[in-house]
């Protein structure tokens, strides 16, 4: 069988323009599709680093019944202490942060919006949120009975640092109460639904405001990465049986569906490309086969048996497409390694802030974005090997031998 | 030295062609036997059906009606992977012109044949180079057959057509495309192969060179056979 590819390898070799110009067109075809996919994945998955970054976390442990019903009511007792002691035996686990968070409504001498009200421990909070990196005017608790708020809440309030607000809300008992806060930071981040409607608070601020006593709504926790987090959310899980447990896809299910909607498409992309082409692989295939119909006749004479001949037609194809695989990621890459400092999207940053996008997009490429190519191209290698193959075999040996 | 069981047999063989309905007698009635160690050439003027007759005895075609018989095997019941399996291990084939896959060196030329038979590395590699030395081409097994001359590609077909250690090797116009001098040479060397090591061959031509070399002619006129002659020509 290795003659058989070796030949297979040297015909492909033969007619270099014409093997050029289809490993360019696979080449050409695979770049800008992976092009195209790794910007759109790379704008998929800032979407969710910054909804893991701004508020999600990697896991977040609540009280049974809160992802359903996020009640007020719903607490971690004790500040959470035997969550935070199985957090602890955690060696996976990189930082963690309690926080209160409960609804309430803001007002300014100017006008009142409902928002949501966040409790948290400002040290703890900053290794886990990119709020306290993302203050714009201010600091990030600074300063005592202060809160923090996005630039887009400052606007709708007409507030700027240093003002007074008020911050109303129902407590654990159903009372409503109220406090008085100054503005203490003011912070921009890319999510323009975080920044318009979400007021940061100092925990014990929080407790009070809520009359939380020791209680606390979540605590969100930050692991080595997305996918190493799984096995923590399992022993969690198990350590922590009276706790919802819950990744961030699972607390924002419509964040997964978009990534599994991506694999999908680019799934559907690569087929549509790899089927136009493999017209154009069995085009240079049995233009090879036309060409060489005496010699395949002398192969047939010599011995060479019809499965070996489809084979060695097969390996050419599976060649030209293989060159032109590694043409196009050796392209894509070297196009991708131009733009590794991102894609500046300035001129739409508030069309974007409303998907939770920053500003510069950076192009991001996944194992399947090789393995579903690759995967793909070979299939269509294989079926674009099938006409020429049957044009092959039905050569009859005498007839081909002398063929002109 | 001829044995006297043969190799291969033509019995009651015909060949028609149909071309969109119009039929064409190649071949009518033909019996031939081929003895283990003839020297022997299937001559006639054009169109009188010697290649298509070698064609049939080369299971490269089957017959209309009649039976080819290998070793005593008759090819009409076998597969189209068993003929290939035939051909593989005991046919050798010789044509006009274009012998060689032109990717291929000469010496991977011969050797592609002990490969396809699943004869080791190191074997096959000796085995050719021990040929191309028996076909006077030693040191040309790099070559590829664009960079040799007609005579000497004729060589390595020669020389491949032996690699398998065939029962038989079939030869079609061999001589058609060299000058008279390099056609010499070349039968010369196939017929000293005969006579050294009791190669049979079985040739298609009207090359005069050919047949006087030829121990048997089997003259063919109109697909039919018109006479044998015995003996090498004058």
């Amino acid at each position: 069988m290795l003659s058989v590819i070796r030949l297979a390898w040297r015909n492909v070799g033969r007619n270099p323009r014409r093997t050029g110009i289809v490993v360019t067109a696979v080449a050409v075809g695979l770049s800008g599709t992976l092009l195209s996919m790794s910007i759109l994945s790379g704008m998929m998955f800032q979407i969710v680093d910054n909804a893991i970054k701004t508020d999600l976390g990697h896991l977040q442990i609540h009280a049974q019944g809160f992802n359903k019903d996020p009640e007020i009511g719903l607490l971690l007792e004790n500040n959470g202490a035997p969550e935070i002691q199985a957090i602890q035996a955690e060696a996976g686990i990189q930082n963690w942060a309690p926080r209160i968070r409960g609804e309430g409504l803001v007002t300014s001498p100017s006008a009142s919006v409902g928002v949501r009200v966040i409790g948290v421990d400002p040290e703890a909070e900053a290794q886990v949120s990119m709020v306290a990196d993302s203050i714009v005017e201010g600091g990030y608790f600074d300063q005592k009975k202060r809160v923090v708020l996005g630039e887009g809440l400052a606007r709708r309030l007409g507030a700027e640092l240093g003002d007074k607000i008020v911050l109303s809300a129902q407590d654990l008992s159903g009372d409503m109460t109220g406090t008085a806060l100054r503005v203490g930071g003011i912070f921009r981040t890319p999510s323009a639904e975080l920044d318009r409607s979400t007021v940061f608070l100092e925990l014990a601020s929080a407790a009070n405001l809520f009359a939380m006593g020791d209680g606390i709504s979540e605590i969100v926790i930050v692991g080595r990465s997305r996918d190493a987090i799984l096995g923590t959310q399992e022993r969690l899980s198990a350590a922590l049986p009276s706790r919802e447990i819950q990744r961030w896809d699972e607390l924002q299910p419509l964040l997964a569906s978009i990534l599994s909607v991506m694999d999908q498409m680019a799934a559907g992309l690569y087929l549509i490309i790899f089927v136009a082409m493999s017209f154009g692989i069995a085009n240079v295939l049995l233009m090879a086969i036309y060409e060489r119909i005496r010699e395949i006749g002398i192969l047939l004479a010599v011995g060479l048996s019809r499965t070996r001949l489809v084979a060695m037609v097969i390996c050419e194809s599976l060649f030209v497409t293989l060159l032109g695989l590694v043409a196009g990621f050796l392209l894509a890459l070297l196009i991708l390694y131009t733009l590794s400092g991102g894609i500046d999207m300035s001129l739409w940053a508030e069309s974007l802030a409303s998907f939770g996008m920053g500003t510069r997009i950076f192009p991001v490429l996944t194992l399947e974005d090789f393995t579903i190519p690759t995967t793909v191209a070979l299939l269509t290698a294989l079926l674009a090997s099938a006409w020429p193959a049957l044009r092959a075999v039905r050569l009859r040996p005498a007839e081909a031998v002398r063929h002109d | 030295m001829t044995e006297a069981t043969p190799i291969l047999e033509a019995i009651g063989v015909s060949k028609t062609y149909d071309a969109r309905g119009v039929q064409t007698h190649a071949l009518s009635e033909i019996d031939l036997s081929i003895a283990g160690g003839e020297f022997t050439a299937l001559a006639g003027p054009s169109g009188s059906g010697k290649t298509t007759l070698l064609n049939l005895m080369g299971a490269l075609d089957i017959p209309t009606r009649g039976e080819i018989r290998l070793d005593g095997e008759s090819l009409g019941e076998l597969s189209p992977a068993e003929l290939s399996r035939r051909r593989l291990h005991k046919l050798g084939f010789i044509f006009q012109a274009y012998n060689l896959i032109p990717v291929f060196s000469a010496a991977e030329n011969i050797e592609f044949v002990m490969e396809l038979q699943g004869v080791a590395h190191e074997e096959r590699r000796a085995r050719a180079l021990e040929l191309l030395e028996n076909v006077d081409l030693a040191g040309l097994g790099d070559k590829r057959p664009l960079e040799m001359s007609g005579g000497q590609q004729q060589r390595v077909a020669v020389a491949r057509a032996l690699a398998s250690r065939p029962r038989i090797i079939l030869a079609d116009e061999p001589t058609a495309n060299l000058d008279s001098k390099t056609a010499i040479r070349l039968l010369d060397l196939m017929l000293e192969l005969n006579r050294s090591q009791t190669t049979t061959f079985l040739f298609s031509s009207h090359d005069p060179l050919v047949l006087e070399r030829a121990q048997r002619r089997v003259w063919l006129r109109d697909g039919v056979i018109d006479r044998i002659e015995e003996g090498e020509a004058g």
